[in-house]
């Protein structure tokens, strides 16, 4: 038994680290192909991601705002999946609830803190919704969430197109754009030169309870087991489909909230191209993080600290093209998702040393 | 005697589960004899048998086909040798004719065409000459669990196997069934063939096979010809130890009614009529089981019993309360505990830690939970009670559960749904695929229940279980009550005849 769990633990760490290596080395070859020297690249990408000269010209903060939504989407997974739904309409809910909070933020008045939450509040509650929708599907009809979420996005994304084109539209500048968001409506900042703030707290403490929600309560317990075991769950006792609607809801909530941290922290407004596909990015945070809180806020920290090293060092200092460091990220995730592979690796290798060190046992 | 088979000093270890499942196992069997292969499961002899179909490559050993060594690589091979196997679930295929069936890949064909009607023929001269007669033209899906049995049989021999291995073959057949399907094997070894049952259930061995080898974890404990053996020294070379084969002795008087049944009906997942108007009463201190071939209805009435499926009409009554709506945590609350078929997907989750498997049925209570939050330490002491309890081996509070052995599962399975002392018990196949030992303790646990004052409904298609527990036996057939016999008037013959649709003479037998 301790042995198999220590074999386990091993793999743990073994697996996403080859897979990292694997991944660098691809893109190694490429980097020399396109005659970049790779140490050069990397270092350049981590010193711009990660490095902090000055508390007001700091990169690694502007590393963490941008992984505010990455975090609060990576969450949002965390919860569908660990409720046994499949859900990738992060996109879709993240941008409802954008929408919902630009609207308010200039369409109603209120005193400071007070509007805030308001704006938070209406988010969540946008964002839950617009999740009910395909978890009411399944549950009724059986429809596959996996369909109906990326339905549900596409609506989301052409509905976004139409309120900043038309009725939030404010001045015809060259991208269409709704008018700011009151002053008493927008996320303080902590330091100048970044707009990391209170929004990166709020999803902070949000993966905390998010934590204890899933893992200590007894409404995520019956979530889980719904997810992990519908039949098992059904026998215990639980109300599945009630279980299931719920995580769906908290899951659209998060993604809502996603959304207003955006607008109220970031941007002050929404405009034509608001989400570069940071819902997406959410699903794909919430699976390298093992669908957990903790390797959520790490991953979604590491992810927008290559995303931003891409950028600044290899575009703006080493002149390569953004693009490779898109391909650089994406060749690391592909191994990095492909971790089955790797286990198969680390397997065939233990079963090889077991087989040598079996033989030695017998001579 | 020539010996069909012989295998010398076989040993096979699974690295994936770090099992030795046979160790320098010596087997023989003799042409033109039934030979049964017993032992507890996990003891190795489906392990011994797909090496010697060609399953598994053993890592030492030989194997001597009618006295030359071969090396059987595939099952292609072991058939080409003249080894035919069937397993306990059959392979055939439903919307197929027997004949197309039994020369499924082995067509004969002329020009690139099937010849249906030679089909046809030739399985009908080859049943003929078995004494295994079958309708060639009939769809396996209309056939009886008998007759599809006796299909995969053809299928062997069509293909000429002279060495049939049976994987506990009787599982699925009635008592009837069963003698009629030992008339097929002692025909079969008339013949010259060589049958090798593997099976743990004795009383059939000493009715059927010639010789028996019995293993234990993965070893050969005794080969003995039968005339020279009896049970008890089977079931004691078996588990080790003695095992006590037992009516139920020691009757307490039953109480009042605990739970009820009225003319109850409830449909099936195809939204055909599987349960029509049962109506029964389990009292407190009584065990009352639910016999009958399996596909009768068995399931459906379960889970209207627990719960899990909508009852379309009459009534289930709990201590005279009525809940035939109730949501299933509310049956559990008023005292249902169930103990599902299949332990693997419903009874536990193997994904998750022990102690979250033992808390499904009652986590919302206290000391459990507290303001909707778990409370880590009181369910680990629930949890370490039930290890302890029940002996629940290698188990430990805070990890996994899916490395465990059946018998342990279920276990783990017993002691959440006994722990809170449940009033009515519904124990649906309780002791499946379960070795002698477990099944053993699952016994002795529910009669403990019964004794403690819970009435217990136990549906189960093995008689042997159904007669070494219960006070009173009902026989479902198609979704109805075909008969209720008490434990006294009960025998096999009866419950036979009922539970294949016939009927006993009412003044005689009826009971109830």
């Amino acid at each position: 038994m301790s042995k198999s769990s220590f074999s386990k633990k091993i793999n743990v760490l073994l697996v996403p680290v080859l897979a990292t290596i694997s991944g660098l080395i691809l893109s190694s070859v490429i980097l020399l192909l396109t005659n970049h020297s790779p140490i050069q690249a990397f270092s350049a990408l981590v010193n711009s991601g990660f490095s902090c000269s000055k508390l007001t010209n700091c990169n690694f903060f502007q590393t963490l705002q941008l992984a505010t939504p990455l975090i609060l989407n990576g969450l949002s997974a965390t919860v569908a999946f660990r409720s046994g739904m499949f859900s990738i309409g992060q996109e879709g809910q993240f941008l409802m609830g954008a929408i919902v909070a630009a609207w308010l933020g200039y369409a109603i008045h209120l005193p400071p803190v007070i509007h805030q939450i308001v704006l938070i509040a209406a988010a969540v509650l946008a964002g839950g919704m617009y999740a009910w929708i395909p978890g009411i599907l399944k549950v009724k009809l059986n429809i596959n969430e996996v369909i109906t979420t990326v339905m549900m996005n596409n609506i989301a994304i052409l509905f976004m197109s139409y309120v900043v084109n038309f009725p939030m539209n404010v001045d015809k500048g060259s991208t269409a754009r709704s008018s700011p968001i009151d002053i008493s409506a927008t996320l303080p900042t902590f330091f100048q030169g970044s707009k990391w703030g209170v929004g990166f707290v709020i999803a902070i403490a949000a993966s905390i309870i998010v934590y204890f929600y899933i893992w200590r309560s007894t409404r995520g317990y019956e979530q889980r087991m719904s997810g992990q075991s519908p039949l098992f769950a059904r026998f215990g006792g639980i109300k599945t489909t009630r279980a299931v609607l719920r995580g769906m809801i908290i899951s659209g909530g998060l993604a809502g909230m996603a959304g207003a941290i955006e607008v109220m922290g970031v941007h002050h407004r929404i405009m034509q191209g608001f989400s570069t596909g940071l819902g997406f990015d959410g699903v794909m945070v919430a699976l390298l993080g093992q669908t957990h809180p903790v390797g959520v806020v790490i991953v979604g920290i590491l992810f927008a600290g290559v995303r931003l090293g891409a950028q600044i060092g290899l575009q703006t200092f080493m002149q390569i093209p953004r693009e490779l460091g898109g391909v650089i990220i994406a060749l690391i995730i592909l191994f990095v998702s492909a971790d089955t592979f790797f286990k198969d690796v680390v397997q065939t290798t233990q079963k090889w040393l077991n087989k040598i060190f079996s033989r030695f046992r017998k001579a | 005697m020539a010996l069909a088979v012989e295998m010398t000093g076989i040993s096979k270890y699974f690295p994936s589960t770090a099992v030795q499942a046979n160790r320098g196992v010596n087997f023989s069997a003799e042409s033109g004899q039934v030979h049964a292969l017993v032992g507890e499961n996990g003891a190795g002899k489906t392990t011994l048998m797909n090496i010697l179909y060609g399953l598994h490559q053993p890592d030492e050993g030989e194997i001597k086909i009618n006295g030359k060594h071969v090396l059987v690589p595939t099952p292609n091979e072991a058939i080409h040798l003249g080894i035919g196997m069937v397993h306990q679930h059959f392979k055939l295929i439903p919307s197929f004719t027997v004949a197309q069936n039994i020369l499924l890949g082995i067509e004969p064909h002329k020009y690139g065409l099937l010849r249906q009607g030679y089909e046809n023929d030739m399985v009908r001269a080859l049943a003929d000459s078995f004494g295994l007669p079958v309708e060639p033209s009939e769809k396996v899906s209309n056939l009886t669990v008998g007759m599809q049995q006796r299909v995969e049989i053809l299928k062997t021999l069509q293909r000429n196997a002279y060495i049939l291995l049976l994987d506990e073959p009787t599982a699925v057949l009635t008592p009837q069934e069963a003698d009629e399907f030992f008339k097929v094997l002692r025909n079969l070894a008339e013949r010259g063939r060589t049958v090798i049952l593997i099976t743990h259930k004795l009383p059939e061995v000493m009715k059927v096979a010639d010789q028996v080898t019995v293993m234990r974890h993965g070893e050969v404990i005794e080969v003995t010809s039968i005339s020279d053996t009896n049970i008890n020294s089977l079931a004691h070379a078996m588990v080790g130890r003695n095992i006590v084969f037992n009516k139920k002795e020691s009757h307490v008087r039953p109480g009042e009614v605990i739970a009820e049944v009225k003319d109850l009906f409830v449909s099936s997942n195809n939204g055909a009529a599987a349960v029509m108007g049962v109506s029964f009463q389990v009292h407190k201190n009584e065990i009352l089981g639910i016999a009958g071939v399996s596909g009768n209805g068995q399931n459906e009435l379960t889970e209207a019993i627990t719960g899990l499926r909508e009852v379309d009409k009459g009534k289930v009554l709990l201590a005279s309360l009525d809940i035939t709506k109730a949501a299933v945590h509310e049956r559990r609350k008023s005292g249902m505990a169930h103990i599902p078929e299949d332990r693997m997907t419903m009874g536990l989750n193997l994904q998750t830690t022990l102690d979250e498997n033992v808390i499904v049925n009652q986590y919302r209570q206290k000391p459990y939970s507290r303001a909707g939050f778990l409370v880590a330490a009181a369910i680990r002491k629930l949890a370490n009670s039930i290890i302890e309890r029940f002996s629940v081996a290698s188990a430990k509070t805070g990890e996994g559960i899916a490395t465990l052995s059946g018998g342990n599962l279920q276990k783990l399975v017993l002691g959440r749904e006994l722990s809170g002392n449940p009033h009515f018990i519904v124990a649906s196949q309780p002791t499946r695929g379960l070795d002698v030992g477990s099944i053993e303790f699952v016994h002795k646990s529910l009669l403990d229940a019964s004794r403690s004052g819970a009435g217990i409904l136990l549906i189960s298609v093995d008689i042997d279980e159904i007669f070494s527990l219960c006070d009173r036996i009902a026989v479902l057939y198609r979704g109805q009550i075909a008969g209720v016999l008490s434990a006294e008037d009960a025998d096999e013959q009866k419950l036979g005849i009922l539970m294949a649709g016939g009927n006993l003479d009412p003044a005689e037998e009826m009971t109830q």
